[in-house]
């Protein structure tokens, strides 16, 4: 469907090149022939001048010396040689009485004039080659005669050649540098929508921020408003969700807090073993309630739609991940786990707390599958342009099979331990791909455990 | 000790109130800011714990409040909402900590707990931390009955656990406490001296090592 769409709109470039190009070569093309006749028909006229003063300088020496009706040629043999032949071209003349008789010259050249006329020019064959014929009556003493005057036609044709070539590389060249002008013009007069084109291919998904438009042709400015609308909505929609997940975080959080605080109050009072157990359970269901419920907000806060560009900024992650240990610190000590960071300073482009939510489920994920005695490092530092954050355990490990389910949402390990919801590594896949990093599940070192590592190329 | 809790949950406030009292503390619960201004220009505390999603003024609008009418008590903050920047907003204006609902109850009793023995220490000049004793203004190390002679190294290393005991503290920020003294002193002089503190005072006060970022006092034997 796609490329046949595009397959019939043609791009502006190309109409815009064909509407002016198609009517300019044709015009060019008229000119052309217009410019060879003009030529042609000027050298034509000049040629077809001096055969006429040719055949008129003829008529001028033929004498009837007698008086008895014997037409002479009064001309000396030299200047008859010199008549003869003119540069390259050789000239053929004969007279001829009316009635056909000839009287001096080429026998070969016959042609008679129409009564009435005094010249006639015209095109003809000399023994088989092409000659331009000026034929002229003439009165000699009462004889009227017919003076005829054949020229081949080397030399007006290589004129005319020569016209031919000139003019026509004039206009070729005319032709060309117009054609060059028009590409370069539509280019260049095309770029603004280019540059923006380039513009929003360039654009993350993510980012939302308004088009300038102080630098767009006037014809592009609706398009890049409309957009500029187009975003302003999108980025009122991400607003209007994140709203709606802070509300429905503070509604969930108020009173699971206060269930779980009276929860813990209660167990602490003098009570049946039964009724503690009883407790003590509840209580477990609504630490993992409140576990989803954050899980389930972060996810949707994490999301593409709730996300923007303008949450986004430079964070530091040794910081983040001394704070992660911190935080952790008691919980790995009660389960006897050595947690430990390895840092070096990196900085990456990033929304603070989803990268915090994201860290926090690598190292739940590690804390809860870490057996006792085990070990967990939380690891960052850069290799050249490409910034990392790592968390490894020397756990159970995951299966090869397992990991690329275990992203899924709701995907669980078989045999996991109780707490979870199946949602830590599907919060850390989408949290990693808002911010263009990839994560990958290995395993640790020695091939034993678990090894994460998100890698942020965007830096 | 008298703590006030600015929490217009009820299920909450009682939670908290009776956790509290069980530790040994006074509790009065106010449910507005406008109660707690009032409360607190009243009585003395030594404490409050401001929700933020208080209805009418919120409880960043009261800190910000308390702390320009020149109060000083400590005041930790609970929300409901995750942002971060509404920590970093908190702590700017003047929070001491910020504990995120739901949480558990005995670790809001610890963290009350550390804040009121950091502010009466600012007030007498003196730290105890289970058998630990530090005199602030003599520079006096006690544990248990007997006093521990302590290098000005190694007690300014101790001095700044104890000040943050239950709270790791990065190794960046010991080194600073000890370059106070003099100049040239390599991040792992650091371990040297907190290494000697420990043989000086003992197992029963516990430094603990946290790989990779620095240590941490802990405020009881685990």
């Amino acid at each position: 469907m796609k490329a046949h769409a595009e397959a019939r709109v043609i791009s502006i470039k190309w109409r815009l090149l064909g509407l002016l190009l198609v009517p300019l070569s044709l015009l060019l093309g008229i000119g052309l022939f217009i410019d060879y006749r003009t030529g042609a028909d000027s050298i034509g006229g000049v040629y077809d001048r001096t055969l006429g003063e040719t055949a008129l300088a003829i008529a001028a020496h033929l004498r009837d010396a007698n008086g008895d009706g014997h037409i002479d040629f009064d001309l000396p043999p030299q200047a008859i040689a010199a008549l003869r032949s003119r540069g390259s071209d050789t000239v053929a003349y004969a007279v001829r009485r009316f009635d056909g008789s000839l009287v001096d010259g080429d026998a070969a050249l016959d042609f008679s004039l129409p009564t009435g006329e005094q010249t006639q020019l015209f095109d003809a064959r000399l023994r088989g080659k092409p000659v331009r014929v000026a034929v002229r009556a003439a009165q000699i003493d009462r004889t009227p005669l017919v003076v005829a005057v054949a020229v081949s036609t080397h030399q007006r044709d290589s004129a005319l050649r020569r016209i031919l070539a000139s003019i026509v590389l004039t206009d070729l060249a005319q032709l060309l540098g117009t054609l060059a002008l028009v590409w370069i013009g539509v280019r260049h007069g095309l770029r603004p929508l280019r540059s923006l084109g380039e513009e929003i291919a360039q654009r993350s998904a993510r980012d939302l921020a308004p088009l300038h438009d102080g630098a767009v042709p006037a014809e592009v400015r609706p398009l890049v408003h409309t957009l500029n609308a187009l975003f302003d909505t999108v980025r009122g929609a991400a607003r209007a969700q994140q709203q709606f997940i802070a509300d429905a975080a503070h509604q969930l959080r108020t009173p699971l807090s206060g269930i779980i605080a009276q929860l813990e109050v209660l167990e602490r009072e003098p009570v049946s073993p039964t009724v503690r157990q009883r407790l003590q359970a509840l209580h477990g269901a609504c630490k993992r309630l409140a576990h989803t419920a954050h899980q389930l907000l972060t996810l949707a806060r994490s999301e593409p739609s709730a996300t923007t560009h303008e949450d986004f900024g430079r964070v530091d992650l040794e910081p983040l991940v001394a704070e992660m240990v911190a935080h952790n610190l008691d919980r790995a000590l009660d389960a006897g786990l050595d947690l430990g960071a390895e840092c070096a300073p990196a900085q990456v482009m990033g929304n603070p707390w989803l990268l915090r939510e994201l860290l926090g489920n690598l190292v739940d994920n590690a804390l809860a599958y870490t057996p006792r005695g085990g070990r967990v490092t939380i690891r960052c530092g850069r290799d050249g342009a490409s910034v990392w954050l790592e968390v490894e355990d020397d756990g159970p490990g995951i299966d090869p099979a397992w990991r690329e389910q275990v992203r899924e949402r709701f995907v669980r390990l078989p045999g996991s331990p109780g707490s979870g919801c199946g949602l830590g590594l599907a919060i850390v896949d989408e949290i990693a791909r808002a911010h263009e990093a990839d994560f990958r599940l290995d395993s640790g070192s020695g091939g034993r455990g678990t090894r994460v590592r998100v890698n942020f190329c965007n830096n | 000790m008298r703590i006030l809790v600015v929490e217009d949950d009820a299920l909450v406030a009682d939670a908290i109130r009776r956790g509290l009292e069980t530790a040994g503390y006074a509790v009065d619960r106010v449910e507005s800011a406008e109660h707690a201004t009032g409360a607190l220009a009243a009585e003395a505390f030594d404490l409050a714990i401001v929700d933020i999603g208080l209805p009418g003024i919120d409880g960043l609008s009261l800190l910000q409040r308390l702390r320009r009418d020149g109060l000083a008590l400590p005041v930790l903050i609970l929300t409901a909402r995750d942002g971060l920047a509404d920590r970093v907003n908190a702590l700017d204006l003047g929070a001491d900590d910020y504990l995120v609902k739901p949480f558990a109850l005995p670790e809001l009793v610890a963290r009350c707990r550390a804040l009121i023995r950091r502010s009466r220490s600012a007030a007498s000049a003196q730290l105890a931390i289970g058998p630990l004793v530090l005199d602030l203004g003599a520079h006096r190390v006690i544990v248990g009955d007997s006093e521990v002679e302590l290098t000005r190294r190694e007690w300014a290393v101790l001095e700044c656990l104890a000040l943050n005991a239950g709270r790791v503290v990065a190794k960046d920020r010991l080194l600073q406490a000890i370059a106070n003294w003099d100049a040239e002193i390599g991040a792992n002089a650091i371990e040297v001296y907190v290494s000697r503190v420990r043989s000086k005072l003992g197992n029963s006060v516990p430094i603990r090592t946290v790989r990779g970022i620095g240590y941490r006092l802990d405020e009881s034997a685990r």
